[in-house]
């Protein structure tokens, strides 16, 4: 299967800082590539490098199999590249149909085409069976957690999107609302898109990934099918950048500079 | 020599297949039915007027299409004339609902089922219902038939699971088909299924597993029960008794279960070992075992290792069923749901450990998409299969 988008030795520096080194990233239709690595290992910003927010410094990519150039934000979204952030970026003093079109409205004439805007709205909604929401005239400041990671979703899915990010999307949520937007997560990916999962919570990983990408330090150690590791794999790829035969030899993660020394131990 | 099909098989073969598809996917222009189903335009008006005249479809014009051209006739199941009943007897409930013909649920009433309530003795309750919901019925209504769900467990009156008595097809058929057809004045087929069995049904027909035909749908309430759908068929056993996976045994000379036999897979996966293994007490009830998950996710760290232990021995197990059956698709219903987002890292590791890479490459793992309501709607799937198989001798 051709992947949907494929990043080929992608290099971003800032300054002297190498951010990311190499990096081989390939993301197939219709399964949920798990995106990990621990704080710093330049998870987000390979997502920025996609989404067009930073210019890449080295490497290409293919969208379709076609070699693209991603010069800004309004490039990913042409391609069908949505992110959705921790953060949301929803606005509170707006309701669900006004925040899902937020800066791309839809017009009839002078006026805001409101009923095929509000009919869409309803239609993505519904197709992505979410039951949870009342009314789509709500605020958003009234809805819940669980709500409003939904709506940003659907938000992200409403422009047939081909490609959607999901930064840490059950970061701050309880058990019902996490269980309802993993679903919509494996939901997304049943429906033909592409789905990157950002996420630190091992669970989430392995309840919806297909496969698993693994950043270490900046580089790309592994990237493995869900059905091939355990746990403790993955832990071992996020924490020391390889596991057994996965992940990059020692000598080139860096990993040996680091050698862990405990503090009263013999030289 | 075997001689092929005679006409009226083929007709009868395409009738019921037309139904079939109106049935599960809603109203469908007949230019979509005759591509989906292979069959000649001129056969597929033949047969929606067969249909039609047996007041089972109605056609219409669409109301927009933006196309050029004459519109395709839409088809649409005539749901609020031919209807079944489905009732549900799970182990702390009691549900009877009123389904039109394409699954639509037009009225619908729910109980409490007492704790030590046999199955059998659940039967004139249900009696109520239909009394109640029968008042509603516009006289030119049709009822089709009645499917029933049976859980195999009930809560007895302490508060502990135990089997429910009387959960042969038999038992829970013959009183409630008495009263239905005291009740509607037709003799009409009643065909009664196991919990887990009907619910998979259901997430096959309508739910997550649209489109798999090797499901293993594992259901947890007091007990571990299993659906599994095999090659497109429910496999049910000799009396109705298969796919009790909760009573394969992982663990010689493990804990007591309820079965009077040891180290059943229940009672490492079950409520009862998660609330154990958490190092609390209770009923064992729904509550308790997803009081334990939310208090994992909020960092209570017995909590927390009970849930990866259970997710262990959840992985344990299907490995073991995933060996055998090699299913395209498992999902996880009932607490089992939360239990598995809850511990998946658990559960697949232990997967991809045991299980065949040929078996566990494809294996999709799920969790229910229809809910609550997958057992009423899967017992309205049983109560429509006579209809759907042949649609015009009824």
């Amino acid at each position: 299967m051709t992947p949907l988008l494929e990043a080929r030795g992608i290099v971003k520096r800032f300054g002297p800082v190498q951010v990311l080194q190499d990096v081989d990233f390939s993301v197939p239709p219709g399964e949920v590539t798990a995106l990990v690595g621990d704080n710093g290992a330049g998870k987000s910003t390979l997502v920025k490098c996609i989404s067009g927010i930073y210019p890449s410094d080295e490497g290409e990519f293919l969208f379709e199999g076609n070699p693209v150039h991603i010069h800004g934000p309004r490039d990913a979204a042409t391609l069908g590249i949505e992110v959705v952030y921790q953060d949301l970026a929803l606005c509170d003093n707006l309701d669900i149909v006004q925040n899902m079109f937020l800066g791309r409205e839809k017009r009839s004439g002078l006026v805001l085409d409101e009923p095929t805007m509000e009919q869409m709205a309803a239609e993505t909604l519904a197709g992505l069976s979410v039951r949870t929401v009342k009314s789509l005239r709500q605020l958003v400041a009234s809805l819940s957690g669980g709500q409003r990671q939904t709506v940003a979703i659907a938000k992200a899915v409403l422009w047939n999107s081909k490609l959607v990010i999901l930064d840490e999307p059950t970061a701050a949520l309880g058990v019902a609302q996490t269980a309802q937007v993993l679903e919509l997560v494996r939901r997304l990916a049943d429906h033909g898109l592409a789905v990157v999962l950002i996420s630190h919570n091992m669970n989430d990983v392995f309840a919806v990934s297909d496969n698993i990408a693994a950043l270490y330090l900046g580089r790309m150690v592994a990237q493995v099918r869900t059905t091939d590791v355990t746990h403790a794999q993955v832990v071992e790829l996020i924490t020391a950048g390889r596991s057994g035969n996965l992940g990059t030899p020692p000598a080139e993660n860096g990993a040996e500079l680091m050698e862990p020394t405990i503090p009263g131990a013999k030289e | 020599m075997r001689t092929g099909p005679s006409q009226e098989e083929v007709r009868r073969q395409n009738l019921g297949a037309l139904l079939r598809y109106v049935h599960i996917h809603g109203p469908t222009s007949r230019a979509e039915l005759t591509s989906e189903l292979g069959l000649n335009r001129s056969t597929i008006g033949a047969l929606t007027a067969d249909l039609a005249a047996a007041g089972l479809v109605t056609e219409a014009a669409p109301r927009e299409t933006g196309r050029a051209g004459r519109p395709s006739l839409v088809v649409r199941p005539e749901s609020e004339r031919v209807y079944a009943y489905a009732f549900s007897i799970e182990v702390d409930q009691l549900q009877a609902a009123r389904v039109g013909l394409g699954g639509e649920v037009l009225d619908h009433r729910s109980d409490d089922r007492p704790s030590g309530l046999p199955a059998v003795e659940a039967v004139p309750l249900l009696a109520e219902f239909v009394k109640d919901l029968q008042q509603a019925v516009p006289d030119t209504a049709v009822y089709v038939g009645g499917g029933v769900s049976v859980s195999r467990m009930m809560r007895r009156a302490d508060g502990t699971a135990g089997l429910s008595g009387g959960t042969d097809r038999a038992a829970v058929a013959e009183p409630l088909g008495a009263v239905l057809s005291a009740e509607l004045g037709a003799e009409r087929p009643l065909v009664v299924g196991n919990a887990a069995d009907v619910a998979a049904l259901a997430e096959h027909a309508r739910g997550a597993a649209v489109g798999c035909d090797n499901v293993i749908y594992l259901h947890r309430d007091a007990g571990v029960d299993a659906g599994i759908i095999v090659g497109g068929r429910r496999l049910t056993g000799h009396a109705g008794h298969g796919g009790q996976v909760g009573h394969m045994v992982v663990l010689p000379g493990g804990r007591p279960c309820s079965c009077g036999s040891r180290g059943c897979w229940e009672t490492e996966i079950g409520d009862r070992a998660l609330l154990n293994a958490a190092g609390r007490d209770g009923d064992g009830g729904r509550g308790a075992a997803l009081a334990v998950v939310d208090a994992a996710s909020r960092g209570d760290a017995s909590a927390q290792a009970a849930v990866r232990q259970v997710g262990d021995w959840l992985g344990f197990g299907l490995a073991n069923l995933v060996n055998i059956f090699d299913p395209e698709m498992v999902i996880f219903g009932g607490t089992l749901r939360d239990v598995y987002l809850a511990a998946a890292a658990q559960v697949r590791s232990r997967l991809n450990s045991m299980a065949l890479t040929v078996a566990r490459e494809h294996v999709r793992l799920r969790t229910p998409q229809l809910g609550e309501d997958a057992t009423l709607i899967g017992a309205a799937e049983l109560a429509f299969e006579r209809l759907l198989a042949d649609p015009l001798s009824s």
